[in-house]
């Protein structure tokens, strides 16, 4: 049963280049903001934890706004710990599979579904597009495309901050989600398509995808 | 593992409204009551001598009919099922009175499992004469041994929900309090998620 997992959507973290003032999950991208558009897609899911940190009154009047059975986990130290912290705080009581997701990546739908309905551990990465990418190196193997690392100057695919992973597996390493995902290599690579929003650019952009039904 | 105790706030988390106010609101003493919940929580006069006054305003009500109207309001059935299970492990922390709510204690199954502030009755146990001491809830709480989960939603919690392994902010029947999320590990605003991360933990 696909709904028998942990979701962790990340909020902790402080917006960024956009300068916005409010975290970048509550940022509006045509007319719902980001962190709605996920709560959305996953309106099966019964065990959806939002991890919490900077400014997070915003963060619950804006979810409670819109769906009140949703599990606040705070990560208070969010300005010294990294995203792999909020990430395990999530986890922690969660289920036997757990799958994590950044509240400011916007993604595509249809790609997002399939990564939920699946079973299997994976990893979600994408084409290259961001300045200063965490990058994937992959294989094909009988069973489809493996990650086998990853690095900051080579690789394929970029790390998107989706994956599931079977909870038992999680060590305890500190800073970025991906360096909880390095020992567990090699996972299967799931393509995604997704946004990143680090620019006014990027906003414009992923507004107008998004406008146009998630087509370039 | 060692089995995590449970420590539940009692008014608003365990019970869908304020007991001090609902006592008031049935016997149209209601207008003070509010002025000097109001009061306190503008922080003009501090927790401990608001109880004493509120409790005060109260004392004209024979306790018996104290208590049958405290077991008239509405409880959060899905949590009260859950301390039922697990009574072994679960203890309510409250600043109300042993007099008022002994009953409601016990109809919930813990008796001799919760931790209040203490009353004196006369001989016949009909007129409360005065409160004999307000409960440190910091002191009870740093008795308790780790590990342990603490629920509760209003200011005067936010201590033991610091104190607490897991420290839950419970936003089911009032809005939690800004000093209790500061100090939280979880924050869930329905009972059946509140239920739900209990039986997770
Ligand atoms: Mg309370």
């Amino acid at each position: 049963m696909s709904a028998s997992k942990t979701i962790v959507i990340s909020c902790a973290g402080m917006g960024t280049r956009l300068g916005m003032g409010y975290p970048k999950a509550l940022v509006d991208v045509a007319g719902k903001p980001l962190l709605v558009r996920q709560l959305e897609l996953l309106k099966d899911y019964d065990d959806v934890r939002v991890v919490i940190g900077y400014q997070y009154e915003k963060v619950i009047e804006m979810v409670n706004a819109v769906r009140r059975d949703v599990t606040f986990v705070f990560n208070h130290e969010y300005k010294t710990t990294g995203t792999g912290a909020s990430f395990l705080k999530g986890t922690a009581y969660g289920r036997d599979m757990v799958v994590a997701l950044d509240g400011d990546l916007l993604v595509h739908p249809e790609d997002l579904k399939r990564v939920l309905e699946s079973e299997e551990e994976c990893i979600g990465g994408t084409t290259p597009t961001t300045d200063n990418p965490v990058l994937m190196s992959t294989e094909m193997t009988p069973e489809g495309l493996v990650v086998t690392e990853f690095s900051r100057d080579k690789g394929e695919y970029e790390w998107t901050g989706l994956a599931q992973v079977k909870t038992s597996r999680l060590g305890t390493t500190q800073g970025h989600v991906y360096y909880l995902l390095e020992p567990l290599l090699p996972l299967k690579m799931e393509k995604i398509r997704t946004k990143e929003i680090d620019t006014m650019e990027d906003y414009r952009n992923a507004v107008a995808w998004v406008r146009n039904g998630y087509r370039d | 593992m060692k089995k995590k105790l449970f420590l539940f706030d009692l008014d608003s988390t365990i019970t869908k409204k304020e007991i001090l106010p609902e006592i008031a609101g049935q016997v149209q003493m209601s207008q003070q009551m509010k002025e000097l919940t109001e009061r306190a929580m503008r922080g003009e006069i501090p927790f401990l001598q608001s109880f004493s006054e509120r409790v005060d305003l109260l004392k004209e009500i024979p306790v018996p009919t104290v208590r049958s109207i405290i077991s008239q309001i509405p409880l959060n059935e899905e949590l009260v099922e859950f301390i039922k299970e697990n009574r072994e492990n679960c203890y309510v922390v409250t600043g109300n009175l042993d007099v008022w709510i002994c009953d409601l204690m016990e109809s919930i199954g813990l008796k001799d499992h919760y931790y209040c502030s203490k009353g004196r009755t006369d001989e016949t146990g009909e007129w409360l004469l005065g409160i004999d001491e307000i409960i440190d809830k910091g002191r009870t709480i740093r008795s308790f041994p780790h590990p342990f989960v603490a629920v509760g939603d209003g200011n005067n919690d936010a201590e033991m929900i610091g104190l607490a392994d897991v420290g839950i902010g419970f936003g089911g029947v009032r809005p939690i309090a800004t000093a209790l999320l500061n100090n939280a590990t979880h924050a869930v605003y329905t009972e059946e998620k509140l239920c739900q991360l209990l039986r997770q933990l």
